[in-house]
């Protein structure tokens, strides 16, 4: 017991003597006002690490800067300290690593990218009292359980298929067609298969004119795509709607690319795997014309601007994308309800967090704020595309960058790669 | 129902195939000698790919060459690994062989994260996006090579075991472990070499597959599975076994969902057999396998 | 031997006492030991006993977990009810199981691969059924109650897990003490010599892998109302097998406190490298560790550790004397 105190101690202090040296003033000329604990979990290592590493920096990198500019001014200029937590992707491992940075001091949870791992979170913040804040976590069952002490940042599923129909409704308008003839895939987990099956949905029930002529479904973590591509290559469709993960993103281009399948376009409903660096590192001219529904960065916004420059400098060949976005986003809406709650007491903070009006440029949609449910209803998504190897928003228009290219002007397999 | 389509699962799914056998060439070896599962197979196998993608990274070098630099670095490896701490656990009983093995699967995953981070990585090799079209086939060239490459190590790998003295004696331990002590083989050595072929298998299958799919820490486990499967599909210590449960495995999961399909409707089932359940098959004819043939298809009577 | 029944006695009520000094997190820690203590425990019926080795385990684990939430959403029954129909359900499938392996003679790594591909058959079947939540996984709707197994606190948690844990404990003698008992190790040590003694083994290995089953689904009433979430992906996954089966190996299989010692030694181990090495840029350092502790585990105490405490208290006895 002695030693783990010691530990404890030891570990306090440098803390403090870290925050001395950042701020440069001895600690004994300031009163130091407390820190404040909030804690990162997200699933670090285990299948979906990659992007799980991804929100780690985003969280990470929030809190950095909310103490560069001098903390949560509303309490003295108290500093936030992250607690790291790592749930393997496994629900389990998820509660009790909640349970431990509960123990030691957290005042509000932050993450995880998985929806499983949400909903254990979620229902243990229940069961302590504990704030928590989903960054990314999409399926809608979480916040249809009563929660009163979860407020997710993200949009839920239905809203992506929404958006989508949106857009593929300006864009087939635009470009004079009346149908499409679509394949849908996607990964065989949560995410994957919620995305697909809503975009599905929304399609018969709105009667929108895109046929899908097939659903193909992959597991996720697969390593050979060829059996799936002969399928789509066999069913001739004008465009692909692809919901991936970043492994299968890849593998999927290759071998469209390989078998030459002719499509006018391939457009995500929403899904990652299109556009980390990763993607365009490796695939180069592969990767252009892919289009994307995603929640993703304002390329005109101020904050977007200065904290993707700083990410970017901190992680070389990084940028700000969906998932550390708005794990960044998680971070600073935590911070401002603490500004205006004035207290680490858990109610207070969700009082406060339920009255949300955070105005942000760092995501495309509108100020956050919460419904009852506690989802942020002004999350929304982007039509985003590679072009030139780069990413570009092209719709909605008050956001776009670059105006979209649809049909593809050369298949896979002409742009001499 | 669409023979193309069949004809062309089936194609990529036999090419496939190869690499597998070389996977389960490796497990076969090793089990087959050592009476021990190498639970970290497939965890050994992505290190395999990272060496390649380093080389690559560094110098160059496409992946149908730099294979036989992974081979050489996870001979030593396996050497090492067998020396250290598989060569403890022989005597242990059949269960508790397996958690040494796991740990190491723990610590090849989570150390690769480490050193290469988490990210999927698809070098731009070569021939990563070559094909040929034979009429209406497509003949997907990294798979190709792969295959080919493949098929030669194994031939390579048996005439090391058939022809040298040293694969005599690998042979010999294989078949009794007292006998080789007794009559002066160094049987320590002799396994430990062994545990470095079967880890020598893997590196280079993990090398020739660099071109064809994205790598990343955790995609190893399946591996050690399939691998698994293929060996006691083809019998048990067989190595020309482990070769043709290969093709089949390769094959049947490539075919089997659509051919299910096709079938179920051709009964007038409006049922479908998805592609996400495709282990299915396999298992499926492991468990027939099994039942009917214990010993394997290429197994003796020993099982 | 009444010596280990007094320490037992007194191990158990420190543990009853301990959750009005414990934070809620260390209890959580606790509850994980029981939890796989307990499923160790179940394993170690067949494996440790028996001496058939399965890895398939998380199969029955799922089976108990879905009945259970599933009849409680649909009939209303309350998972204090569902959990044995469940483990009736569980036990079916593993003498489906067992007669396939038994009756046809598969043994050592041919049975391991048999339960591997009925559990990864039943994991693929599970994620393709609408009622079983499909890909999507099934969210629980907590409701915190005695009836529905829900609670808010840590503290009936870990009753509950303690108790599942002594049950398994009391059990797992009797069962050692009795005619089934002896026969099951009896096929462990020699099946053939079992055989020719009149020992009926396909019989008793068919009750082995009915009790280990059945004990294994209830374990699953347990995850289900602790954790909120079930998907076919992580708790009927073949990682959850071998997770299950670390702790009664390393603490020593065939014997009664075997699967509580190897929890009380793994499950901390596990706990404190993620914690102490939750470093930001070496995310996977904590699992690195963890391997190679289970690894030094296995080669210090290739017996088990139970073995070894018994030779250190006998040794230490004789010293006595």
């Amino acid at each position: 017991m002695r030693k783990v105190s010691r530990r404890t101690f030891l570990k306090y202090s440098a803390a403090v003597g870290a925050t001395t040296a950042i701020s440069g003033f001895p600690a004994v000329l300031r009163a130091q006002p407390p820190e404040i604990k909030i804690a990162s979990i997200q699933p670090v290592t285990g299948v979906i690490s990659d992007i799980g590493i991804a929100m780690r920096r985003g969280n990470q990198m929030a809190v950095d800067d909310i103490n560069a500019r001098g903390g949560i001014k509303s309490m003295g200029g108290a500093k936030l300290k992250l607690l790291l937590a790592d749930t393997e992707a496994k629900e389990e491992v998820a509660r009790t690593e909640a349970e431990r940075v509960i123990k030691e001091g957290a005042v509000c949870l932050v993450g995880p990218f998985l929806s499983g791992n949400a909903m254990t979170i979620a229902t243990l913040c229940e069961q302590r009292g504990v704030p928590f804040v989903i960054d990314v976590a999409a399926a809608d069952d979480i916040t249809r359980k009563g929660f009163k002490y979860t407020v997710r940042v993200f949009p839920t599923t239905s809203k992506f298929a929404e958006s989508m129909l949106f857009f593929m409704d300006k864009i087939m308008k635009e470009k004079k067609i009346s149908k499409i003839r679509g394949v849908l895939t996607n990964t065989g987990d949560l995410f994957g298969r919620v995305q697909g099956a809503t975009f599905k949905k929304a399609i018969a029930e709105k009667k929108f004119p895109i046929e899908l002529l097939a659903h193909i479904e992959y597991p996720l973590g697969i390593q050979d795509l060829s059996a799936e591509v002969s399928k789509i290559k066999a069913l001739k469709p004008d465009v692909l709607f692809p919901v991936a993960r970043p492994g299968d993103a890849k593998l999927m281009i290759r071998e469209l690319y390989k078998q030459r399948v002719e499509l006018q376009g391939i457009i995500s409903p929403g899904s990652p795997g299109w556009y980390e660096p990763e993607f365009i590192r490796d695939m180069k001219a592969l990767a252009d014309y892919v289009m994307d529904n995603v929640p993703w960065y304002n390329p005109l916004g101020k904050m977007y601007k200065e904290v993707n420059a700083a990410f970017s400098k901190k992680y070389p060949g990084k940028y700000i994308d969906t998932n550390s976005g708005y794990a960044y986003l998680g971070v600073l809406v935590i911070a401002d309800a603490l500004e205006r709650a004035k207290s680490t007491k858990a109610d207070d903070i969700m009082a406060a967090l339920k009255k949300t009006y955070f105005k942000q440029d760092l995501m495309v949609g509108l100020a956050v704020t919460f419904d009852q449910r506690g989802d942020n209803i002004n999350a929304d998504t982007a039509m985003i595309q590679i072009i030139g190897q780069s990413i570009k928003v092209v719709l909605p228009e008050k956001a776009a960058e670059a105006k979209y290219v649809f049909p593809m002007p050369k298949q896979l397999w002409e742009r001499g790669v | 129902m669409n023979l193309n389509l069949i004809l062309q699962l089936a194609l990529s799914g036999f090419l496939m195939g190869g690499v597998y056998s070389l996977i389960a060439l490796g497990l076969s070896l090793i089990f087959g000698v050592m009476r021990v599962i190498n639970f970290a197979h497939g965890e050994m196998m992505v290190w395999g790919m990272y060496v390649a993608y380093t080389l690559l990274l560094w110098t160059g070098l496409d992946p149908f060459f730099s294979f036989s630099v992974s081979a050489v670095t996870l001979f030593i490896l396996g050497y090492l690994l067998q020396r250290t701490v598989v060569n403890q656990i022989l005597d242990f009983p059949e269960a508790m062989q397996v958690l040494p093995l796991v740990g190491m699967a723990m610590v090849f995953e989570n150390s690769a994260r480490l050193v290469w981070g988490p990210d999927y990585i698809s070098p731009q090799s070569r021939f990563a996006l070559s094909s040929h079209s034979i009429g209406f086939l497509t003949i997907d060239t990294p798979r190709l090579i792969a295959f080919s490459l493949a098929v030669i190590f194994t031939i390579l790998v048996l005439l090391f075991l058939k022809k040298t003295d040293l694969g005599k004696s690998i042979r010999a331990a294989a078949d009794n472990r007292l006998g080789a002590s007794l009559v002066g083989t160094d049987v320590n050595k002799i396994y430990a070499i062994c545990f470095g072929i079967g880890t020598a298998c893997v590196g280079t299958a993990g090398g020739l597959l660099v071109p064809i799919m994205p790598l990343s820490p955790h995609i190893g486990a399946p591996f050690t599975l399939i691998s698994f499967i293929i060996v006691i599909l083809g019998g048990m210590g067989s190595l020309t076994g482990a070769m043709v449960g290969g093709l089949i495995i390769g094959v049947a999961e490539s075919v089997g969902p659509t051919l299910l399909t096709n079938l179920f409707q051709g009964i007038g089932l409006e049922l479908e057999f998805p592609q996400t359940m495709k282990q299915v098959v396999s298992f499926f004819i492991l468990i027939v396998i099994m039942i009917l043939r214990p010993q394997g298809l290429f197994g003796g009577k020993r099982g | 031997m009444k010596r280990t029944y007094l320490f037992l006695l007194l191990g158990f009520l420190i543990l009853l006492g301990l959750p009005m000094v414990l934070s809620s997190y260390v209890l959580g820690v606790f509850i994980m030991i029981f939890f796989y203590a307990y499923l160790g425990q179940s394993w170690n019926i067949l494996t440790g006993y028996t001496g058939v080795i399965s890895l398939g385990h998380s199969l029955y684990v799922g089976i108990g977990a879905y009945t259970t939430y599933l009849l409680s959403l649909t009939l209303g029954l309350s998972p204090w009810v569902g959990m044995w129909i469940g483990g009736i359900g569980a036990g079916l499938v593993g003498l489906v199981i067992g007669f396939f392996g038994f009756r046809f003679g598969l043994k050592g790594v041919y049975f391991v691969l048999l339960t591997i591909s009925f559990a990864e058959i039943g994991r693929l079947i599970f994620l393709h059924l609408k009622i079983f939540g499909s890909f999507q996984g099934l969210f629980i709707t907590p409701h915190f109650s005695f009836w529905n197994y829900q609670f808010k606190e840590n503290t009936p948690y870990y009753y509950i897990a303690l108790g599942y844990v002594v049950f398994s404990l009391i059990f797992a003698k009797l069962i050692e003490r009795s005619k089934i008992g002896r026969y099951m190790i009896a096929i462990r040590e020699d099946e053939d010599a079992a055989e020719s003694l009149g020992v009926n083994v396909f019989k008793y290995k068919m009750i082995s892998i009915f009790i280990s089953a059945f004990m294994t689904s209830l374990a699953g009433a347990f995850y289900t109302n602790y954790l909120f979430y079930l998907h076919p992906g992580t708790m009927m996954s073949m990682a959850f097998s071998i997770e299950i089966i670390l702790r009664p190996i390393i603490g020593g299989m065939g014997t009664v406190l075997g699967p509580v010692v190897g929890s009380f030694l793994i499950t901390p181990l596990a706990e404190i490298s993620r914690s102490y090495f939750a470093k930001a840029g070496y995310e996977g350092l904590h699992l690195v560790i963890y391997g190679f502790l289970l690894v030094a585990v296995v080669l210090f105490f290739p017996r088990g550790v139970i073995s070894y405490i018994k030779k250190v208290v006998t040794s230490g006895q004789s010293g006595l004397k």
